[in-house]
């Protein structure tokens, strides 16, 4: 790893996707830095459990603040949106097994074939194990949507700007870049929960658990000990970070 | 038997006329370059479903062909056939150009252009668009030194040749590996997708390769030997069975598992079937196979002509159904199931390309054409005249 390489990847493990977007030059930032950080930490790895029996169909809750949170802006083209958690439904083709609804987003893989396939390095693991694109690296060739296999990544097709509705803590989505869910990456930094986990508990749900799976003390780790979970796509061997019960 | 070289004189109406239009192509591809660049990849018809489009088919069927184009060098200096060493500075040089016309495409096509040389500073050895920087430099490098040697140093001729020969099959595997490694996507993940790329470098290069000899001597009114173009038809038969292999093999084995059958089916009657069985096996091998199989047609100029018309359409077929089809067919995300979303899971996706992106492709194929026409005008790339000892002829005739 070179150099810069190592600087990038301090640069985004302190403020993550944030201070990417917002750093000018050493010392000039065109945001103002949000008060406490914690380090992005080799020992610890971010991870979600979603509790597919207690998604309600018609919630979309997760979806809305993920939008907010991180300026997803929504064209009105179905084909091009950007979607960087959606609502899927399932439906068995024999009809034998219950038809299901669940959020799909980013599984932060361990084996992430995007990062792989990536020529720039622009998509990268960060030591905590998340997926992030670096936006200013990103040269929009694709290739990486081409290779996940959970379409959990969208080419910016058309200009955003930002708006009096934009938070002003992450940048606007980029044009002929390629983003996806960050976990919320700046919003665990500051020792928050990622966005949708909060909004879906803020609405009565708690249908989605974060946390940390090194921490055996964490509710996730425990949860993951005593009910039966499953990822997506599992044979696939990149050993996805988003677990799903009820599944 | 081998004339001298000569370089073309370039001075008849008809050549700047092909000159101008091949320019024309070259500044549409850089107007919709501009235009794609300046209002993002929304002008397009691509989607976050079919993320490449019609500039990459344009794009891979043009490397591809330059990959093929080696052959009439490497029968001289490789499997020496003698009488083709008249075509091996062609054959470079050809290679060469098709190569700079796939690769501005390719480029000019990212989210991002401006940002190429980060390509250069930050190379993540896992992907194989870094593993193709590479393959693509270095195989322009060794057609650079396999002409120049045989310019200048013919002694050096059998080393340069045989190093860009070794390098096309890495290179085109490298290209086919592109799509053959990604596990995600059913219809191209697969071992034998690389080697068929190669195949089909092989059948539409020397096409591409006959359709252009025929075309400049007739144009220059210099003599082609059409013994020669027997036998460049004896090989693209022998490569069109290759392909027509190929393709066998990699149905057989997918059918026999019932992981692949929806896949296979689909592929075989979904909605891009038409392609499939159309362009890639009708156009690209059948039909050109029974053409040159025909006792008539076979030893017809006009024949051979279709028929390589029929491979090189029949190889834009065949990019266009691995790329647009591999993309479209949704992923099986959960097995079993069927899924919907506001992200059109579980729907097949959809792709209509504009008029830019079918500009751009042709900035490519513009950027071949003019390289290729002042390459003959100003450089001895091509006999006076291709001949064929007398009392020789090719072993076997439809
Ligand atoms: S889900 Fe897709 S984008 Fe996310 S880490 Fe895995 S392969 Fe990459
Ligand atoms: S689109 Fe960007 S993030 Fe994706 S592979 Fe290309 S350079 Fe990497």
């Amino acid at each position: 790893m070179t150099m810069a390489t190592l600087e990038r990847r301090a640069v985004l493990g302190l403020g993550g996707a944030l201070a990417a977007g917002v750093t000018l030059a050493p010392g000039m930032t065109l945001l103002a830095a949000p008060a406490e950080r914690t380090e992005a930490s080799a020992g610890r790895r971010w991870a979600m459990l979603i509790d597919t029996n207690k998604c309600t169909p018609n919630c979309t809750s997760c979806l809305s603040a993920c939008r907010k949170e991180n300026n997803v802006p929504l064209f009105g083209e179905a084909s091009r949106d950007i979607h960087w958690i959606r609502k899927v439904e399932i439906r068995d083709k024999e009809q034998r097994r219950p038809t299901v609804n669940l959020p799909v987003l980013c599984n932060h893989c361990e084996n992430p074939p995007c990062v792989h396939v990536c020529p720039t390095e622009a998509s990268f693991v960060r030591k905590d194990g998340i997926v992030l694109v670096d936006e200013h690296r990103c040269i929009g060739c694709r290739y990486c949507m081409i290779a996940c296999p959970y379409k959990a990544r969208s080419l910016v097709y058309h200009e955003t700007k930002r708006g009096p509705e934009s938070n002003p803590e992450v940048p606007i989505r980029s044009k002929g870049v390629v983003e996806k869910c960050t976990f919320c990456v700046h919003r665990l930094d500051n020792g928050q929960m990622p966005a949708c986990v909060e909004a879906c508990q803020g609405e009565g749900k708690g249908a989605m658990l974060f946390g940390d799976l090194n921490d055996p003390r964490s509710e996730i780790a425990k949860r993951l000990h005593t009910v039966a979970t499953k990822t997506i796509r599992a044979d696939l061997g990149l050993k996805p970070r988003v677990y799903y019960q009820g599944l | 038997m081998i004339d001298e070289f000569a370089a073309i004189k370039g001075d008849s109406q008809g050549y700047w006329k092909l000159l101008l239009g091949m320019g024309a192509l070259l500044m549409l591809g850089g107007l919709a370059f501009i235009y794609i660049e300046v209002n993002g990849h929304g002008v397009t018809g691509m989607n976050n479903t079919v993320v490449w489009g019609l500039p990459h088919i344009f794009a891979i069927s043009l490397l591809v062909m330059a990959s093929g184009s080696l052959n009439l060098g490497s029968m001289s200096t490789i499997f020496a056939v003698k009488h083709f060493k008249q075509f091996g500075r062609f054959s470079a040089f050809l290679a060469i150009v098709m190569l700079a016309g796939g690769l501005a495409v390719l480029v000019l096509d990212l989210g991002r252009p401006d940002r190429m040389l980060l390509v250069m500073m930050h190379m993540n050895f896992r992907s194989m668009f870094t593993w193709n920087v590479f393959l693509y430099s270095g195989f322009t490098v060794l057609c650079f030194l396999y002409l120049w040697s045989m310019f200048q140093y013919p002694q050096f001729t059998k080393v340069a040749g045989s190093a860009a020969f070794a390098w096309r099959f890495v290179l085109t595997t490298g290209t086919g590996s592109i799509f053959g490694v990604i596990h995600a996507r059913e219809v191209f993940h697969s071992a034998i997708t690389a080697p068929t790329f190669v195949a089909i470098s092989l059948t539409s290069g020397t096409a591409l390769s006959i359709l252009l000899l025929l075309t400049t001597f007739r144009l220059t009114e210099r003599e082609l030997d059409l013994r020669l173009l027997h036998a460049l038809r004896n090989a693209l038969i022998f490569f069109l069975l290759l392909v027509l292999y190929l393709l066998i093999v990699e149905k057989f084995t997918k059918f026999y598992s019932p992981a692949f059958y929806d896949v296979e089916s689909w592929i075989l009657t979904g909605s891009y079937a038409w392609l499939y069985w159309g362009g890639v096996v009708l156009l690209g091998v059948v039909g050109p196979l029974l053409i040159l199989f025909n006792s008539h047609w076979g030893n017809q100029i006009g024949g051979i002509a279709l028929a390589s018309v029929m491979v090189v359409v029949g190889l834009f077929c065949f990019v266009g159904f691995v790329l647009i089809a591999g993309q479209a067919y949704p992923m099986n995300m959960f097995p079993g199931y069927e899924m919907s979303s506001v992200f059109q899971d579980g729907m097949e996706g959809s792709y209509t390309p504009t008029l830019w992106e079918l500009m751009l492709g042709l900035g490519g194929v513009g950027v071949s054409g003019v390289l290729y026409l002042l390459g003959i005008r100003f450089f001895r790339l091509l006999p006076k005249k291709a001949t064929a000892p007398q009392g020789w002829d090719v072993a076997w005739h439809p």
